[in-house]
């Protein structure tokens, strides 16, 4: 294998590459490395862990066709070290020679015949406009669960819902879900639970491109991006029926505007000081009032107009899921729905419907 | 010739108060008739252990942790009394808030152990031997207790000197004691070099044998030893802990109160328990009495643990880490018996505990979602703990645990050293 191409070209495709490359290979040795496949002037970089796994494209002066699987971490780090301009890198016997200039280096290869056979997806695809997409990932991703003890948690629901994707995650005390309509990808009735740290990577690569290609399969789902293609394991297991949790009727309604209420818990939150210190609305026909205690540190309150239809109420939050909330929400006016302070309250744009935010209270005694 | 002012004499300001045979006198204000007699307070059931024993019947060797079926052996004539953790808890918050008033820097160690750094008290109370007397005194009146305080000016020296004021035991009858004994600065090495080497905190019997091989048998002998030598025979740690213990040096500060690692409960069982039923039943109660502890204190915790030992002594602990901080039966309760599930019965479980830690401030918590729908548990708790404020511990408890004969309820300390003999049977009067 032999090929010329520009440092800066190589050091992005193997960055793509090496973000699904297991740390030090775990089980299998060979999955430290990138596997690198010539063919002509193609050049395909694979990195993967087994559970999730990133093939980038990129075009190079091809002089002979090969298969190596180079050591990830060494073989970016040096290559990252060049200056910008040509780079050639050859393979022969068990060492990759990479050159740029006057600098010169070999490094030992991996055992190429050790990288496991990754399937060619066959599943249908649907193409999706890509700033679409990364809007509805931004959304929903951040709720799911970081807790691997609850692994079903940890991933999104991608579902059919009337003619569009409704995608939906939660970590147990929120809840985001964003519809798409028109973006019909599954049957009716079918759903797939995509592992979010797969969905954050994918995010990555969406700034900036135009399309995204989906398949979700039985097994497995891809995801298609310019010459770059994520493909993920799915989670297996039945995700709660979340549509239980959502409040049918709502008492009490608070329309606000977004920035101003963002900016506000950003301000007051600096006086929740502990980890289970939550901001409390208290809500009544005067407009909303944030409040943040801490215990021998300090506190802070800030009035907001709003309009607020229902009785006075006051409701505690972690600032933290609240702001996450109140930050994807789409629109300059928010509704927050309550019902009281311990049932889950809703944040919706005011007249959008394409995007709601379940959150649950924090108890106050 | 200049003279140096001369600076105030440093007086031992470091207390350590250790109330005499605790609850055996707090069980004799409650019956009289028996004081003068050898009295055990304990597990009086087959299994159980001594946890405390009368100076009458420690003049029949019986000391704390002995089983109480050897008590019985060696004095037959005894009384035996089942523990009452409870009242002992309340008895010793009364005396512990006694010793608040000379000083915040007050540290448990026990219900009936207490260090004080009384330094910054001296100008309001006197002096530590002052403060020493005033607060037996203080603990005489209130409590009709007595203790033994010492006064030193590090806090191992200050154990050493209230074991040296205890009253003593022999079978022609108890010696008072001093009462209080004090170690003046300057004269700590004179009345710590003739102790034999096992009166240091940290000197085992394993560490006792090694000491013994290098001819160190007296601290003095200790502290003569060249540094190296002890690291060499102890290792670094201990090795330089007890040399500098030797000579009369311990750093450690006295510091208050500290907020609880963990709240728990565990048992011992009248007979080894081979049934998962069994187990599930004495699981949730103790969950539940965990759970109300923890609501009790203000606080949930997100790391459940259970703990199995099994008839042959063989103990094993299980932990499971919930998403968030709990303090719910149901919840703890769940958690311990997803964790009992994997443990096979089937040897005999001797002993179950159930603890919860990572506590964090119980009064304000995050609510799930999958808690808005269903059953609203934290009221039905809130209501438990009113009722149980109310009208006891047993007043009201999970449905699992009332059978035919009646409903038992797990509290603090309750058979910790081991089953009564009325406890055979499934009924506890309420208080």
């Amino acid at each position: 294998m032999k090929f010329r191409c520009e440092r800066d070209v190589l050091v992005e495709a193997l960055g793509a590459a090496g973000r699904a490359v297991a740390n030090r290979g775990g089980a299998l040795p060979v999955l430290s490395g990138v596997r690198a496949e010539l063919e002509g002037d193609r050049l395909r970089l694979t990195g993967s862990d087994l559970e999730l796994t990133i093939a980038v494209d990129i075009t190079v002066a091809g002089s002979a066709d090969g298969l190596a699987v180079l050591p990830s971490r060494v073989a970016t780090d040096v290559v990252r070290s060049l200056d910008s301009g040509s780079v050639e890198v050859s393979v022969e016997g068990d060492e990759a020679h990479i050159t740029s200039g006057r600098f010169q280096s070999a490094i030992r290869v991996l055992p190429a015949d050790e990288f496991p056979r990754l399937a060619q997806p066959t599943d249908d695809a649907v193409t999706l406009a890509a700033a679409d997409f990364a809007e509805a990932l931004h959304q929903v991703v951040p709720a799911a669960s970081a807790d691997d003890a609850r692994p079903i948690l940890t991933g999104v629901l991608m579902a059919a819902e009337g003619h569009g994707l409704r995608l939906v995650a939660t970590d147990s005390y929120r809840l985001a879900v964003r519809d798409l309509p028109g973006a019909s990808i599954l049957r009716e009735g079918q759903s797939v639970l995509v592992p979010s740290r797969a969905l954050r990577e994918l995010e990555r690569l969406l700034g900036g491109a135009a399309e995204v290609t989906l398949r979700l399969g039985e097994r497995e789902a891809t995801f298609e991006v310019g010459g770059v293609r994520l493909t993920t394991r799915l989670i297996e297991g039945e995700f709660p029926n979340y549509r239980g949790l959502i409040p049918v009727s709502h008492p009490n309604r608070l329309t606000v505007g977004r920035e101003a209420l963002a900016e506000a818990v950003r301000r007051v939150k600096l006086m929740a000081r502990e980890p289970n210190t939550p901001v409390r609305l208290g809500m009544s026909s005067d407009g909303l009032e944030l409040i943040a205690i801490t215990q021998d540190v300090g506190q802070a309150h800030e009035q907001l107009d709003a309009d607020y239809a229902g009785t006075e109420l006051t409701v505690a939050f972690n600032p933290d899921y609240l702001l996450n909330g109140v930050e994807v929400t789409p629109g300059d006016e928010i509704v927050l729905d309550t019902v009281d302070a311990q049932k889950p309250a809703v944040i919706r744009a005011n007249g959008g419907n394409e995007f709601l935010y379940l959150l649950m209270p924090v108890r106050v005694s | 010739m200049t003279v140096a002012p001369r600076a105030e004499a440093p007086e031992p300001s470091i207390l350590h108060v250790d109330m005499d045979a605790f609850f055996v006198s707090v069980e004799l204000l409650r019956r009289p008739e028996l004081r003068g007699h050898p009295v055990v307070v304990g597990g009086t059931g087959d299994r159980g252990v001594v946890a405390a024993a009368s100076y009458e019947a420690r003049a029949y060797g019986i000391h704390s942790a002995m089983p109480s079926t050897r008590a019985r052996r060696q004095c037959p004539h005894a009384v035996f009394l089942p523990g009452d953790h409870a009242h002992y808890g309340e008895v010793s918050a009364r005396v512990m808030e006694i010793f608040r008033s000379y000083t915040p820097l007050v540290e448990p160690i026990s219900l009936d152990e207490a260090f004080l750094d009384v330094r910054a008290a001296r100008r309001l109370h006197g002096s530590g031997v002052e403060i020493a007397h005033e607060l037996r005194q203080q603990v005489a009146d209130h409590e009709g207790l007595t203790c033994s305080v010492g006064v030193a000016p590090v806090k191992f020296l200050a154990k050493l000197a209230s074991e040296a004021a205890k009253p003593h035991a022999s079978l022609e009858g108890t010696r008072a004691g001093h009462g209080v004994v004090v170690i003046e600065v300057g004269h700590e090495l004179a009345f710590l070099h003739p102790l034999p080497v096992q009166a240091l905190w940290g000197v085992g019997p394993a560490t006792l044998t090694r000491l013994e091989r290098l001819g160190v048998r007296t601290v003095g002998d200790l502290a003569e030893m060249p540094l190296d030598t002890v690291i060499g025979t102890l290792g670094a740690a201990s090795g330089r802990h007890l040399h500098a213990l030797a000579h009369g040096i311990d750093p450690r500060a006295v510091v208050p109160d500290q907020a609880p690692k963990s709240i728990g409960h565990e048992e011992t069982f009248a007979r080894d328990h081979h049934h998962a039923a069994d187990l599930q039943r004495e699981l949730l109660r103790m969950a539940d009495a965990v759970a109300s502890r923890l609501r009790r204190h203000h606080l949930a915790g997100r790391t459940v643990t259970l703990k199995v030992r099994f008839g042959d002594f063989r103990t094993i602990t299980r932990s499971s880490t919930l998403p968030g901080p709990v303090d719910s039966s149901n919840t703890i309760g769940r958690a311990a018996r997803t964790l009992l599930d994997g443990v096979d019965p089937a040897p005999g479980v001797r002993l179950l505990g159930v603890s919860v830690s990572q506590l964090v401030d119980g009064g304000t918590r995050q609510l799930r979602l999958d808690e808005a729908d269903g059953p609203d548990w934290d009221g039905a708790e809130q209501a438990v703990d009113a009722i149980r404020a109310r009208f006891g511990a047993s007043a009201v408890v999970p449905a699992a645990l009332a059978g035919p004969d009646g409903i038992r309820v797990k509290r603090r300390g309750d058979q910790q050293w081991g089953p009564d003999d009325r406890a055979s049977g499934p009924t506890r009067p309420a208080d």
